[in-house]
């Protein structure tokens, strides 16, 4: 796309010193436009559709980037099992963590060293819309865990008391799933599990998750073994010496990842859209040019008088086409700005989906940004371009004579 | 039909006018027969015939829960049963993760009877081989052939579930009805269980083969049931429903497509009308004259009508055929990290799905301007000859 309007730059240059140096004027175009309401109304109508879909499904993978982007500190770093890629498939044992434990690197609060050794487990939950059951992320925490992923607020109940079998959700799965309300219960690992608090993770992965107290999780699942470590340092810099020190120590045999690091790779959950939004976007696009195309064929046979005109008065060639190709250019704008319009409808509606490494829902939003809009626009522009630059063309080319008769 | 001729006069009337619509409306039908063939092939995962007698048993608690191997003991002794396989999906990585096809560890002696809809043509000395090698794998012809694959060839995969790398010998090739099945390896399931401690007795899934379909929904309920106050209870499904799980996971994707379906549709009809609407009005004064020797009004809405649906259905075709171009680039690209689009191809719901909607939207865009023009009164429209 960019590359795009590299290539076209010139051209979009000349098209701006045109519309100054010798000016049809523009407003000139602009009514043209509204002589013929339908005709302009209708294919600024289909861009507008084409320009809706291309932002919509964009906005999709821009939602799940975020839950993961969002959820990363820069100066804490996530400990796995080598080659294990997520903490779900993630094994750590007690003697390893001990060893942790006791880095002097580690930041430190009231409450003692940032430190929290998490397990993680997969259950299954039912969907509130009765579309069956999704894999949900359970993970044990202690108390230093939730200090440490500052963007989650609390916003109803109480945190987790350690040792007791109670669970904190997100406020996003209780509208999707059944039985997350504040004081209902769950069952699993054979124990009872009772809602105490609400939290917001403020669009983080986190949003996805049920938290409850590591200890209780492990005796329920009968582990003994951890997932994985969550430790704060100092600083961002001192990430790397972590990592090189749990490198160097032969008894631990771990990996260390910058938890933006981590979250990242994760954002890889969102190719298929992408994919899928590129190729619809392309095809719609060709399809939207031939549309504009014909629509500008038809204003320029239909004014082949006034054109004429134009050029007794003294207007030169260039400069017919350039007002033409503004005519084709806000033409389709006008279309890209109701297709951003159209699309910021969907902003914010909530969804799910699985992240495939990890095996559990995400749940996320429909993410309309700034960025997303004005790539809608361009992209009504470069239809504009590409479809007004033939018909313009001809525009200019019409014999005076001939014009002047009437065609 | 005396008067094709006239419609196909006045259809080729302004030719730039009509080839930009069609083209536009090619574009646009063959992005809606792809979209719905994605979704018709993922769908047919659910929905597969040869799947019908056979169950999948898993963990109550989710896929990710182990069960004890010895359960598959209980499941044998059932009348029933005909064959029941442990298989744990593996996800080894060969070479590096874009070369991703499925992995088992599977129970090797079985794979044959359970999936024999799938492992259709293989030689009997080449699966002995199999059988024999603890090492030995199992692999598709597709398979195979994509990475030159030949018996005797070590492969080497390392799990991203698992903490192993498994060094397997290829022994056996095999060959399935569908493409996508023939993009599986399966290897010795005791491999997986000597590399990994905590595999010892346990497994992710049965897959069970019952003798008649119709015992299938008994028999869920009795596996349930017996297992129900193990410490390990299992959940089972007929092996359509278990894909079918497997496909939501993705999310919303179907509503996804029929909502984009729905509004290139609109986009369209928007464009067909705008362009016949064009047609119509330039022609003002001849349909005048059409009325003036005689023509009926009937006549001519018949006769405009056709000249639209005649554009918008060469459009859904000249779409249809770019969509089965592009099919062979779908399965070759999008499959090779969707492995459930090797099979796709535009099926005939698609193209009748097409065809109906091409020439629902030729009739809806041309019917109102077309109306409009044969009800004019004859004297308005000779008036602006």
């Amino acid at each position: 796309m960019a590359l795009l309007y590299l290539i076209l730059a010139p051209y979009l240059a000349w098209l701006v010193w045109a519309a100054f140096r010798y000016p049809v004027p523009l407003s000139y175009n602009w009514r043209s436009l509204w002589q013929r309401k339908v005709s302009t109304l209708s294919t600024a109508g289909a861009i507008s559709v084409v320009v809706a879909i291309f932002v919509v499904v964009l906005s999709l993978d821009q939602g799940l980037s975020r839950a993961f982007v969002s959820s990363g500190r820069s100066d804490q770093a996530i400990v796995i099992r080598p080659n294990s890629r997520v903490e779900l498939s993630s094994t750590l044992d007690r003697d390893q963590l001990r060893i942790l434990k006791t880095s002097p690197l580690l930041a430190s609060d009231a409450g003692g060293p940032l430190i929290s050794s998490e397990c993680v487990v997969v259950r299954s939950l039912e969907k509130a819309d009765g579309d069956g059951s999704a894999n949900v992320t359970v993970r044990g925490l202690e108390p230093a865990g939730i200090r440490m992923r500052s963007q989650v607020r609390l916003l109803e109940g109480r945190w987790l008391t350690p040792g007791l079998n109670e669970m904190v959700v997100p406020r996003r799965m209780q509208g999707r799933f059944m039985g997350l309300g504040l004081g209902q219960k769950q069952d699993f690992g054979g124990r009872s599990w009772q809602v105490v608090g609400v939290f917001d993770g403020g669009g983080s992965a986190f949003d996805s998750e049920i938290w409850v107290d590591v200890v209780a999780l492990m005796q329920a699942y009968r582990r003994t073994m951890f997932s994985s470590a969550l430790v704060r340092l100092g600083s961002e810099k001192q990430v790397g010496g972590f990592a090189q020190m749990v490198d160097q120590d032969k008894r631990l045999k771990l990996e260390v990842r910058s938890e933006p690091d981590y979250y990242a790779d994760q954002t890889k959950a969102g190719q298929p859209i992408r994919i899928l939004g590129n190729l619809i976007t392309v095809i719609l696009t060709v399809g939207a040019i031939f549309a504009a195309m014909n629509t500008m064929y038809a204003t320029v046979a239909s004014r082949t008088q006034e054109i004429g005109t134009l050029r007794a008065l003294g207007f030169r060639q260039h400069e017919i086409m350039a007002s033409f190709q503004w005519e084709a250019t806000m033409l389709c704008s006008l279309g890209g700005v109701l297709g951003v319009l159209l699309s910021l409808g969907f902003n914010g509606i909530q969804t799910g989906a699985t992240n495939f490494q990890t095996f559990s829902d995400v749940s996320f939003a429909f993410l309309i940004t700034p960025g997303l809009m004005f790539k809608g626009l361009a992209f009504s522009l470069f239809m504009g371009l590409a479809g007004g630059g033939l018909p313009a063309y001809r525009a200019s080319r019409i014999p005076l004579t001939e014009a002047m008769k009437g065609g | 039909m005396k008067y094709l001729r006239l419609v196909l006069r006045s259809f080729l009337r302004s030719k730039r006018r009509t080839v930009l619509t069609i083209l536009s409306i090619t574009v646009s039908v063959a992005l809606i027969a792809i979209l719905q063939s994605i979704l018709a092939t993922l769908n047919a995962f659910a929905n597969n015939p040869d799947a019908s007698n056979r169950i999948v048993v898993r963990h109550k608690v989710s896929i990710t829960n182990l069960l004890p191997t010895r359960y598959a003991d209980w499941l044998r002794q059932q009348p029933e049963v005909e064959s029941v396989m442990g298989l744990q999906w593996f996800q080894g990585v060969y070479i590096d993760r874009s070369n991703f096809f499925p992995n088992f560890a599977s129970e090797a002696e079985f794979v044959n009877t359970v999936f024999k809809e799938e492992i259709v043509e293989y030689s009997d000395a080449q699966f002995r081989e199999f059988l024999r090698d603890r090492n030995g794998a199992l692999v598709g012809k597709n398979l195979a052939d994509k990475y030159g694959w030949k018996l005797g060839d070590v492969v080497s995969l390392k799990s991203e579930l698992f903490p192993i790398t498994v060094r397997l010998t290829i022994r056996c090739i095999f060959r399935s009805k569908r493409p996508a099945d023939e993009l599986a390896l399966h290897f010795n399931y005791k491999l997986l269980e000597e590399g990994v401690s905590y595999m010892k007795g346990r497994v992710g899934t049965f897959f069970v083969r019952v003798h008649r379909a119709d015992d299938v929904p008994k028999l869920i309920e009795r596996i349930d049931r017996h297992f129900h106050d193990a410490v390990e209870p299992t959940y089972s499904e007929t092996e359509n429903a278990f894909q079918l799980e497997f496909l939501k996971m993705m999310g919303n994707y179907s509503a996804i497509i029929q909502m984009i379906t729905g509004a290139v549709l609109v986009a369209i009809l928007i464009v067909t009308a705008n362009t016949m609407a064009m047609a119509i009005r330039e022609r003002t004064t001849e349909i005048s004259v059409l009325r003036a020797i005689g023509f009926r009004t009937s006549q001519i809405l018949a006769m405009l009508m056709g000249e639209g649906i005649l554009l918008s259905v060469l459009g859904g075709a000249g779409g249809l055929a770019i969509a089965w171009l592009l099919a062979g680039a779908v399965r070759g690209y999008v499959g090779t990290f969707l492995p459930y689009l090797q099979n796709f191809h535009i099926d005939a719901g698609t193209m009748s799905l097409c065809f109906h909607a091409t020439l629902a939207v030729g009739t809806l865009s041309t019917f109102i301007p077309a109306y409009r023009a044969a009800r004019r009164p004859i004297v308005d429209g000779l008036r602006s000859l």
